[in-house]
């Protein structure tokens, strides 16, 4: 994206401890400068207990930074009366999908956000089947939640964020727990939204395919951002990955591999389709 | 027959409004020593079947076999059983309830009527088999150790009775890289050098299918293939429309192969796609 895109989050050397009994005095995480701008595509990886989870939650205030700022469009994260519109505007999928449905049928759990503005039902009820048609839920509006697939699941929380009209969705793993079908589903249907509709995703994932797809990656460790740049740069970077227990593509894994192997390969392989077309254009050429 | 199963059918909530039949007539058996997956979409079944394996669920109908014997309704030759068959749930870590790690892995032997020298022996044991042992964490509340950490002492705490038989439900979701290679690495070494018969649930076939002997595959209750790792592998299509996915590398090596290079498809690690495109490249060189 553009370096005029407007700034949607913000973050201004953040550092978050966790207080309680068990707890360590080492901070969540420390340091931490940032920007998500509108219509940007941002995957955040790292090992677990890198802090990941922990600033997802300072972007839509679920946490407070213990110091530094976190704006959202401007307005920072301690502005009390300012959390619905914070929320609204940066909205959470959760890894597990049954931690955030709350609703006895779809209909309602979409709608559940938008009941508490104050709306016309009318409003509501356009905005429902609206998200629903988005995300490919028309059938199910009437079906309880609890029996939906997990993919299903998920796609409800998304179109229970869209109803709300957001600038920014935040992901914090959520196709961990689906089948390949239904994280196809998922990551298909947040492509889309960010796409035609430029909102924003903050996506954080264990899977080096999905940080491959982003437009920008950001990488933790230890509570500190290690660095910040585009899936070409930071995902071929294997040297780093590897160091912090992480990997990258498959296809970025075997070309380091090939390359060592003397195959004169270009450098930045990322995806599986690059390596397919520059190993048959070496064995055609052989 | 070592394990297995005989016609089983299994319904939950029979003879109400909300009976569902999750499993119907399942037959199968596995070998001493195996390394079996049980995959299959989200909600076909895979759990339920799992439960079955070490008498946590009974049969509606069909039986299940353990060393020949139908698994019988004594409460006392159940605790046996369990003793011989280990279960590791899905997301364990959520379901511990100790005070210290080695609270938590002495449960079970304790629960067994083991004497409390005798069961700090099994701990220790347990500890070690893990990798845990270096760590000094006995003393530690399992909600201080990282998600990695928390899956192995969910692990120990099931190795700890000493099973035959290990089965895990899904044993990798939310796990990272570093989390996932411990974890594979400690089931591969249990069951080759220990000769633990292994079998896992799971629809990430990333680090499994190159392990796999045997492999079951489900789909909304029924059993669709089963038999010897590579045949049901080479079905690639079939299990596409099942909506499962084989590892990405092997997607490449299909890749490769779609473009006309009559190179070998049935790979599923890094190393032997590295091994097979040198194979193919170099094959005609003089």
């Amino acid at each position: 994206m553009s370096g005029q895109s407007s700034i949607i989050i913000e973050a201004k050397n953040v550092d978050f401890l966790y207080s309680g009994e068990w707890e360590t005095v080492t901070p969540a995480v420390s340091g931490i400068s940032f920007t998500v701008r509108q219509g940007e595509y941002v995957a955040l990886v790292g090992p677990n207990g890198s802090g990941k989870t922990t600033l997802l939650k300072l972007f839509n205030a679920l946490l407070i930074p213990s110091a530094g700022e976190v704006l959202v469009k401007g307005i920072s994260t301690v502005n009390e009366g300012m959390l619905p519109e914070i929320r609204r505007s940066c909205g959470m999928i959760f890894q597990n999908p049954d931690n955030q449905l709350v609703a006895t049928t779809v209909e309602e759990d979409i709608a559940f956000g938008l009941e508490n503005l104050a709306l016309p039902s009318e409003e509501i009820k356009k905005r429902v089947l609206e998200a629903a048609a988005t995300l490919g839920l028309e059938k199910l509006l009437k079906h309880p939640p609890h029996l939906l697939s997990g993919g299903e699941k998920q796609r409800v929380a998304i179109a229970g964020v869209l109803v709300m009209e957001p600038d920014c969705i935040l992901m914090d793993e959520p196709t961990a727990m689906l089948d390949p079908a239904g994280r196809h589903a998922v990551l298909e249907a947040v492509q889309q939204l960010h796409r035609e509709r430029g909102i924003a995703v903050v996506h954080v994932t264990h899977f080096p395919e999905e940080a491959a797809g982003a437009d920008r990656v950001a990488v933790l460790s230890e509570g500190r951002l290690v660095v910040d740049g585009s899936p070409e740069d930071v995902m071929t970077g294997l040297p780093l990955l590897h160091d912090l227990g992480l990997r990258g593509t498959t296809a970025v894994e075997l070309a380091s591999m090939l390359r060592q192997d003397g195959y004169p390969l270009p450098p930045k392989i990322l995806h599986d389709r690059e390596l397919v077309d520059s190993l048959c254009s070496l064995e055609q050429n052989s | 027959m070592f394990v297995g199963t005989e016609q089983l059918t299994h319904v939950y909530m029979p003879g109400t409004p909300f009976s569902t039949k999750a499993l119907r007539d399942i037959s199968f058996s596995f070998q001493k020593g195996e390394f079996a997956l049980i995959i299959g979409p989200s909600g076909s079944g895979k759990s339920t079947l799992i439960q079955h394996l070490n008498g946590l669920l009974r049969p509606t109908s069909g039986r299940v076999i353990f060393e020949g014997k139908n698994i019988g309704r004594d409460k006392r030759d159940l605790l046996h059983l369990r003793r011989r068959i280990g279960l590791v749930f899905q997301m364990p870590e959520e379901q511990f309830f100790s005070e210290t790690v080695f609270d938590e892995i002495a449960f079970a032997p304790r629960n067994q009527g083991f004497a409390e020298n005798e069961v700090k022996i099994r701990v220790d044991e347990a500890l070690e088999k893990t990798g845990l042992k270096g760590l000094d964490l006995k003393g530690r509340h399992p909600f201080q150790l990282s998600a990695g950490q928390k899956r192995l002492v969910a692990v120990a705490a099931v190795l700890s009775v000493n099973p035959e038989v290990l089965i895990l439900d899904e044993p990798t979701v939310a796990l990272d890289n570093t989390g996932r290679d411990n974890l594979f690495d400690l089931l591969t070494e249990l069951n080759r050098e220990e000769g633990l018969t292994v079998i896992i649930s799971t629809h990430h076939l990333d680090e499994a299918a190159a392990l796999a002997s045997s492999v079951l595959v489900l789909k909304q209750g029924e059993l669709v293939m089963s038999g010897p790792a590579e045949d049901i592998f080479s079905e690639r299509d079939q299990l596409y429309n099942l909506g499962l996915a084989l590892p990405p590398v092997n997607e490449i090596m299909h890749g490769i192969f779609e473009k006309g290079f009559s190179v070998n498809t049935s790979v599923y690690t890094l190393k032997e796609a590295r091994r097979e495109i040198n194979k193919l490249i170099r094959r005609d060189k003089p």
